[in-house]
């Protein structure tokens, strides 16, 4: 038995604040205690509690055990205990609240540090990178791909642009740590023949500030970047694969009443339409093999922010790349999709063990399907789903979006392919080498 | 054993056979128990049946009664400082408010510090602003406002702790479902009370030197059975309703002439709004009405605006036994709420005692008389020392308490002890802790005995979900065998349903809705044969 925690931070009146921060049909009030979304929820059980017990021990007033339990940490703030809940009760707004209440110094460090790494410079990078590194390693990035592909000598990635269409943010796991992963993006908007340009400063897509559950921080992050996007005066901010940066933008703007000049999209919703407007003539006919693909849908970008609308384009651009006939969806999906564990801060939490043993019931899902590959538009569902393959020791790969485009596409080049098994390693690279 | 008994009748011995097992018997069995009494106690059903398990849990300052009887107003208020002193446990020192808004008389709320002063019970005026302040969810329409020291007991803590204290000291016993049928007197003395177990219908026969009387609303028809026609009980039906969460700090009263739906009482976790007052026949099967509930709504809301969107969660009705004196007016609000002992000398009887009326704020003081007048039949000359001597609860007596059982198990954190009851957080150890060791705990105990001492079944859902998982955990520890956990649900949850029915609206409705789904759409409760429930006539 795990000793309890001492007390760590202020106690909070959890049913007060839910009849505020709640609608008034959706508050604590309004529980039937039926439990559907403790039993949808991958944290429930962790620290002996779940969604349900959260509401009935406010309700009972025990305030000072839920201000301190660490079980915030391991809830991901997915909101599927909302998207179930015969009453639409959301769990997470409390836990959030109650993240926000405690001291930085007993929060999980890797979060607030990541937090705190956006908040220095203007790039709102969680992995630190300067706005002039930004610029340089695009700079040589673009160079790199002009000379290693004779179809991409003019290829540009565009840094500032006034006037550009869209504004495309960037997660900084690429820019930090994986370059390679950068081309295979501007491939496609060089495909279609997008307007776009990066931008020098807010072009980072990550928000961690947010799962720290410091509004003021999420708040500057958001309006760092509505800012940038504003400046240059683009049309549309596209979210790329990415889930959270797509919900704490959108939510953002709404819940901190920002001037937004600019509509907020998903890159998916943009591949769905380029394939259907025939601009990316992708297809299956590489799948010789009959590999088999399956979905995650994040929960950010779809039960949290768009809905069954990009629930169905994800799906649409899946069949399209993979064959109808390959494609097996998991058990919930779209909105209903469980949380795979890599959300909320888990993955930067330190909180290992718990996260393993939260992402099993991902990794059964996945496993039911026998999908050879595990699709995602999230880096924090990649990073999740892939380390859970390694713990259970699955048989299956994570993939972006954009490889797999590409590969369809006879465009991926030799070093784009590091998520991609053996089998599919050579194909297509004849025509991209000649 | 007497020749005629039926071949299994149980013969008990005591000292003192106490009748009813409601906060007044049960003070009683305790009072008697510290002077070294040996005691038996009865009910026909089980602990706070009747009165003492319908009410607002109030520990009233008085002030309710400083108009209208400032006696009565005293004593609550003597009274309910001893509670406060000796039974720390079972009280929330809430605080009260007497409030008047506009339309209640400004003249009644004028007199109320003198009428409070006469009765020597502390008030003091508070502005509308300082009265709004301390609770905020009262109108803005109040004129005149006063601080008065109300409180909060538990009365199933109460009567448990008593009991629980008595069997400690002289191995006093309770016995539930046990219900007198007749007296055998002979020259004068009651020589022997022959009762019938309402569960097994088995014949019992008790043997004591005093028998007491202490039914409450059916303290009339005991006497009658002892041949007394001396006690006259007046019923007057109150009915409550519970809302989903604590709405109010501490108590809030109407000030103003008694009537209905007038004080707000909160009750740990709930909040308590009541009560209606009707004359009725007899105390038997009563239930809340919707137009009871109506009534005390709609008076409600003029004092605290905001029950107009309260979810409530269950309706409930007592009966008051008020004293009936002849000749005094019938209207149950103005019927004295002092008590009268009956020592039935009169009636030919040198050992029983009947104790008519009073007030759950005054019940220690009626235990004491009539422990006196017991005690002095016995010869005993032991003080009544229930002033004094703090009561304690035992370990199975504790999980009445609103928010305990949740405290506990968080604390204990031991992921085998599996949460029973959702809404109340009660945990598998607790139901296993009551049916081995709580008051009248017995083999086969049924679900409406396990939620009489804890929690389940109080919270939102009613008894949707606890229902099914203590039932089927009883089952597994082999308490239950066959059918008669099934009927023990039913009649469980035919109990808490009497109840919701006349407050399924607004958000309680889908709670309900999903009631229905599990009891009848699932578990096809209401098809099958009606079995016997506690009540032993099939009603529910």
């Amino acid at each position: 038995m795990a000793e309890m925690p001492n007390i760590i931070a202020p106690t909070i009146d959890f049913q007060a604040k839910a009849h505020d921060l709640l609608p008034d049909n959706a508050s604590y009030d309004s529980c039937l205690s039926c439990g559907l979304c403790s039993s949808g929820c991958p944290a429930s059980g962790f620290d002996g509690m779940d969604p349900r017990r959260f509401i009935r021990m406010a309700m009972l007033g025990l305030n000072e055990e839920l201000s301190n339990t660490p079980w915030i940490w391991t809830c991901t703030l997915c909101q599927r205990c909302a998207y179930v809940c015969p009453m639409s009760i959301d769990v997470s707004v409390l836990v959030g609240y109650a993240r926000s209440n405690w001291p930085k110094d007993k929060k999980p460090q890797g979060i607030v540090r990541s937090c705190e790494a956006q908040m220095r410079f203007p790039s709102t990078s969680a992995m630190g990178v300067m706005p002039d590194d930004f610029v340089e390693i695009i700079e040589e990035a673009v160079e790199d791909l002009r000379d290693e592909d004779a179809r991409f000598k003019t290829i540009e990635a565009p840094m500032d642009k006034k006037g550009a269409y869209f504004f495309i943010n960037q997660n900084s796991r690429e820019p930090a740590t994986e370059p390679e992963e950068l081309a295979p993006l501007w491939k496609i908007f060089d495909y279609v023949g997008a307007d776009w340009t990066y931008a020098s400063k807010g072009w980072a897509a990550e928000n961690f500030c947010m799962f720290t559950g410091d509004d003021d921080a999420w708040k500057e992050m958001v309006k760092q970047r509505v800012d940038a996007v504003n400046e240059l005066g683009c049309k549309v901010w596209v979210n790329t694969e990415c889930g959270h940066s797509f919900y704490t933008l959108w939510k953002g703007v709404e819940r901190f009443g920002l001037q937004a000049d600019f509509e907020a999209a998903s890159l998916i919703s943009y591949y769905a339409q380029w394939i259907r407007e025939g601009k990316l003539p992708v297809n299956s006919d590489w799948n010789t093999q009959g590999l088999k693909f399956t979905v995650q849908d994040p929960c950010q970008l779809v039960r949290k922010s768009i809905g069954d609308p990009v629930a169905d384009d994800l799906r649409y651009v899946a069949t399209k790349l993979v064959g109808a006939e390959n494609f097996i969806d998991m058990q919930p999906c779209r909105s209903a999709n469980y949380c795979c564990g890599g959300g909320g801060g888990f993955l930067q939490a330190g909180m290992n063990e718990q996260r393993l043993a939260y992402g099993k019931r991902k990794f059964d899902q996945i496993e039911v399907t026998q999908a050879d590959y595990v699709l995602t538009p999230c880096h924090n569902c990649h990073s999740q789903i892939t380390d859970l393959c390694d713990h259970y020791e699955g048989g299956y790969r994570v993939i972006h979006f954009w490889t797999l485009i590409c590969l369809s596409l006879g465009i991926l080049g030799a070093s784009e392919r590091r998520y991609l098994g053996p089998g599919l390693a050579d194909i297509g690279l004849s025509k991209s080498t000649s | 054993m007497n020749a005629y008994d039926p071949v299994g009748t149980k013969v008990f011995e005591t000292e003192v056979l106490i009748i009813g097992g409601g906060v007044t018997g049960t003070g009683m069995m305790r009072d008697l128990a510290l002077r070294g009494v040996n005691c038996l106690l009865i009910d026909q059903k089980d602990l706070n049946a009747g009165a003492s398990g319908g009410n607002h849990g109030l520990l009233h300052s008085g002030g309710r009664y400083a108009a209208t009887d400032w006696q009565t107003a005293a004593e609550c208020r003597v009274e309910a400082q001893i509670l406060k002193n000796t039974a720390q446990d079972c009280i929330d020192e809430c605080g009260g408010i007497f409030a008047a808004v506009e339309g209640d008389d400004p003249d009644f709320a004028a007199c109320f510090p003198d009428r409070c002063a006469k009765a020597g019970i502390p008030c003091h005026s508070l502005s509308p602003a300082e009265a709004r302040a301390r609770e905020p969810s009262l109108s803005d329409k109040v004129f005149a406002a006063f601080a008065v020291e109300d409180a909060t007991i538990d009365p199933f803590h109460i009567t448990l702790g008593n009991v629980n204290h008595a069997q400690k000291l002289t191995d006093s016993v309770y016995c539930p479902h046990t219900e007198a049928v007749d007296f055998e007197v002979a020259s004068g003395t009651i020589t022997s009370v022959l009762c019938r177990d309402n569960r097994t219908g088995d014949s019992v026969r008790i043997r004591a030197k005093q028998v007491v009387n202490a039914a409450g609303a059916w303290a009339m028809n005991v006497a009658r059975l002892a041949g007394c026609t001396d006690v006259a009980v007046l019923y007057a039906k109150g009915t409550l309703i519970i809302s989903n969460a604590r709405m109010s700090n501490g108590v809030i009263n109407r000030l103003r002439v008694p009537g209905d739906g007038d004080i707000l009482v909160p009750g740990g976790t709930v909040s308590l709004l009541g009560t209606s007052s009707d004359n009725i026949a007899s105390p038997d099967d009563v239930r809340p009405t919707i137009n009871e509930v109506d009534r005390i709504l709609r008076e409600g809301i003029g004092l605290v605006p905001s029950l107009e969107h309260t979810r409530f969660i269950r309706a409930f009705s007592g009966v008051r036994p008020l004293l009936q004196t002849p000749g005094t007016d019938v209207d149950g609000r103005k019927a004295s709420r002092g008590f009268r002992l009956f020592d039935h000398e009169d009636q030919g009887l040198s050992n029983f005692a009947s104790l008519v009326g009073g007030k759950l704020t005054t019940y220690r003081l009626m235990a004491e008389k009539t422990g006196d007048l017991v005690a002095r039949r016995l010869g005993n000359e032991a003080p009544c020392t229930t002033a004094t001597a703090l009561l304690p609860t035992g370990e199975a007596d504790r999980w009445t308490k609103p928010g305990f059982a949740p405290r506990y198990w968080y604390k204990r954190n031991d992921p085998t002890d599996a949460i029973l009851c959702e809404c109340e957080m009660v945990p598998q150890s607790a139901v296993n802790e009551i049916a081995a060791d709580a008051v009248g705990a017995e083999k086969n105990m049924t679900l409406r005995a396990i939620a009489l001492r804890s929690r389940i079944g109080k919270g939102s859902c009613q008894g949707s979900f606890c229902a099914a998982r203590v039932t089927s955990h009883l089952y597994e520890r082999d308490v239950y065998e066959c059918g008669e956990g099934r009927d023990h649900m039913r009649d469980f949850v035919s109990e808490r349903f009497k109840g919701v029915r006349p407050v399924v609206w607004g958000k309680q409705m889908p709670q309900m809705e999903l009631a229905e789904a599990l009891h009848c759409g699932l578990m096809g409760l209401d098809l099958q044969d009606v079995g016997n429930n506690e009540n032993g006539d099939g009603t529910a």
